[in-house]
């Protein structure tokens, strides 16, 4: 072993020194900056936390655009939203917020966190059935509107158009065309699905959510089961076990289709082979669809909403709202800060958003989306024919997922309900007042 | 270890199977085992720079064992305007630069302190106080922690440095009270008997004489606080102050992943532990009393 070492070392004391003097460089253009946002010199400071750090560039030109229209607001863009918590404790929490908008953020809600948004004029604007998606979740004071849908993301099934093609096989609206497809290419030595089964979110947000969305109206089985509270066992009409039994039949149909060694794939895993084509279907929302490109920019995909019954008309989509606009309710500068947020809300920029990111737009009269990876689409969403993921409603405190994992391993779908029945009426216990 | 020894120790260790040139003896099985254990750390770094330079369509064919052609520099370029590079840096810098000056001072003043006290009730009782916090996980305190310290006016850069050193004092204090008992006594009052004052006896005795446990400090708050992304992420209210393992986040988002942009960044990030790394392991390994008693 050679010495890894020069014996010219700069010796202990000239290092510290050299850092001393960074740390004094560094101190000077700190303290130039700091301060907080709010009032100076006419020119309101407004901190805007977004949750997508990959739509950071988006954003920019977003806030170069306003400010130049509103030169009296500077707005400064913020996507650490784990800071949002720690800024709500500090009392100083951002002024605009963007929030996945599920039980989470309803959390927020219920509390009282934002602000009432409902006699804002770009509020009107907005599809009733999307600010719906919102206020199921319960509202503030029973009528207020403390979030507006900013982005909705539908999922489906993602599929390879040139594989659809060389099989001759069309888009399938039934249930049994759906099935009658993945025998097609089962025939024809192609993996139906491409199951990522390692990742368990995957299987909750594929083939648990769609399924059972399709097949039940979710969000009136979970304000039932929320009724019944403690009380709820197997044997009752709200229980998982009575409502949840004919989706899971379908769940291990799909779950056939799928390659095998699908339990060792993960998300990463399953993103580069269905780019490869190695699949003709994949169970996915559109966040995959950026990921499929990157890896193989030729790809041509579509997505379509899976079909669970066999009446075309009660197919479903998967949604749930990417991104919703809220203002704190203490912020010192509201007035700017609904400028922001109606700015957000016009149509060249909540539009125009959607359309770069493969998502829907809420406003009522948004243009008929034409991305042909999710065209798709676009008759379940305009015609509100939807559901947010069973998977969202559970409190996170159910391990939700690793549950439907061992279903698709063990196929034990009476176990599975029962434990999901357990686990409901245990948080009910907890949790009631 | 310097290199002049390493021959003569692992000659000690062999017993058999001696091979070489003359005086060198090699264990070739210590040896194999070794080169497998340096793979540990070889071929994660091997994987990270292979990323760094990959395409996006590269990065999803093979086995990602394969190095990429053509080499795709633009990554570090990208990386470095998409996290505002310097400003992140300079804002780390200043955390890591004055969390080590600060765990150093502080942290030998109270092991001196506590060792050269042990006779007084308090200064054992301050001791176990002191050990009592590591048994604190730090995620239950850190909302009362936000709440305090922006009260203080503590909510930027200069609360983590604060944070660092206050947190670190228990593990550090512990480390230098062991040592300092090794210290013998007799050169204070050698010292003392010259008339140094106390502080006198600590600055110019007892900390040089720290040294071997001055750099092991030291580099375990360089890399706490060039590492540290909780409490950065959840302190800082400044987003323009942020350091660069929050700013990198940037990367992933909650379902995509930029691998080679953000691995890029990881590089560029990782550059100065790299340094501080191969500048430092020459004090943490040199003779542990090194020019202690003359």
């Amino acid at each position: 072993m050679k010495a890894a070492v020069p014996a010219t070392l700069p010796s202990r004391r000239s290092l510290f020194r050299v850092a001393g003097l960074a740390g004094a460089a560094a101190l000077i253009p700190l303290s130039g900056c700091a301060g907080h946002a709010g009032q100076q010199n006419g020119v309101t400071t407004l901190r805007f936390m977004q949750n997508k750090p990959e739509v950071v560039n988006y954003f920019d030109q977003v806030i170069k655009d306003f400010e130049a229209l509103n030169p009296d607001i500077r707005v400064i863009q913020d996507f650490n939203e784990g800071n949002f918590v720690p800024g709500l404790v500090r009392n100083d929490p951002p002024d605009v917020v963007t929030r996945g908008f599920a039980k989470a953020t309803a959390d927020f809600v219920k509390k009282g966190i934002f602000a009432d948004l409902s006699d804002l004029p770009a509020a009107s604007t907005i599809d009733p059935e999307m600010q719906e998606l919102i206020s199921s979740w319960g509202q503030y004071n029973g009528n207020e509107v403390s979030a507006l849908p900013f982005s909705l993301a539908a999922a489906g099934v993602i599929y390879n158009r040139d594989i659809f093609d060389a099989n001759g096989v069309a888009v399938p609206t039934t249930w049994d065309e759906f099935v009658a497809a993945c025998e097609t290419f089962k025939a024809a030595g192609i993996t139906p699905i491409y199951g990522t089964f390692k990742d368990s979110w995957t299987l909750a947000q594929g083939m648990f959510d769609y399924v059972s969305g399709g097949s039940l109206d979710t969000a009136e089985f979970f304000t039932r089961i929320n009724g019944k509270g403690a009380d709820i066992s197997a044997g009752a009409a709200e229980s998982f076990t009575t409502n949840f039994g004919p989706a899971l039949r379908q769940m291990l149909q799909l779950v056939s289709y799928s390659q095998n060694g699908a339990s060792s794939k993960n998300y990463a895993d399953g993103n580069a082979a269905f780019a490869k084509g190695q699949a003709a279907m994949y169970l996915q929302g559109p966040w995959a669809l950026s990921q499929l490109v990157s890896a193989n920019k030729d790809i041509r995909v579509g997505t379509f909403p899976l079909p669970v019954t066999n009446n075309p008309e009660e197919t479903k989509a998967r949604v749930n709202v990417d991104m919703a606009l809220s203002i704190t309710r203490n912020t010192p500068n509201m007035a700017a800060a609904r400028r922001f947020v109606a700015y957000l809300l016009e149509p060249s920029v909540v539009n125009t958003y959607n359309e770069k990111n493969a998502a829907f737009s809420p406003l009522k009269d948004a243009p008929p989306v034409t991305n042909p990876q999710i065209s798709g689409l676009d008759e379940s969403v305009r015609k509100a024919r939807y559901y947010q993921g069973a998977g969202t409603y559970f409190p996170p405190s159910v391990p939700l997922h690793n549950y439907i994992q061992s279903f698709v391993y063990s196929k034990n779908g009476d176990q599975f309900l029962a434990a999901l029945d357990d686990e409901w009426r245990r948080v009910a216990e907890r949790t009631a007042v | 270890m310097t290199a002049s020894q390493l021959p003569q120790r692992s000659a000690r260790v062999l017993t058999k199977r001696v091979s070489g040139r003359e005086g060198f003896k090699i264990n070739w099985w210590l040896t194999a085992l070794m080169l497998v254990a340096s793979l540990t750390v070889l071929l994660p770094l091997y994987f990270t720079v292979a990323m760094a330079l990959k395409t996006p369509d590269q990065i999803g064919t093979g086995t990602g064992l394969a190095w990429p052609n053509p080499l795709n520099w633009e990554n570090f370029a990208a990386a470095y305007v998409a996290t505002n590079f310097p400003r992140a840096f300079m804002s780390t810098a200043f955390v890591t630069v004055f969390s080590v000056l600060g765990s150093l001072a502080c942290s030998s003043l109270v092991a001196y302190a506590i060792a050269r006290n042990w006779n007084h009730r308090f200064f054992r009782g301050a001791f176990v106080y002191l050990l009592s916090a590591m048994f604190i996980p730090f995620p239950v305190i850190i909302l009362p922690l936000i709440k305090q310290t922006a009260l203080l006016g503590l909510d930027n850069p200069a609360g983590v440095v604060f944070l660092h050193v206050l947190g670190g004092i228990s593990f550090n204090a512990l480390l230098y009270i062991a040592f300092v008992r090794s210290i013998p006594v007799e050169l204070e009052e050698s010292a003392r008997m010259d008339g140094a004052t106390t502080w006198q006896v600590f600055r110019k005795i007892i900390f040089p004489l720290l040294a071997p446990m001055n750099a092991t400090v030291g580099i375990f708050a360089f890399l706490g606080s060039w590492n540290d992304f909780l409490l950065p992420q959840m302190m800082i209210a400044d987003p323009a102050l942020q350091t660069l393992p929050v700013v990198q986040m940037l990367f992933q988002g909650e379902f995509n992943t930029n691998y080679s942009l953000a691995f890029a960044s990881y590089l560029m990030a990782m550059a100065p532990t790299l340094v501080v790394y191969i500048l430092a392991q020459r004090w943490v390994l040199s003779g542990v009393m090194r020019g202690a008693v003359k």
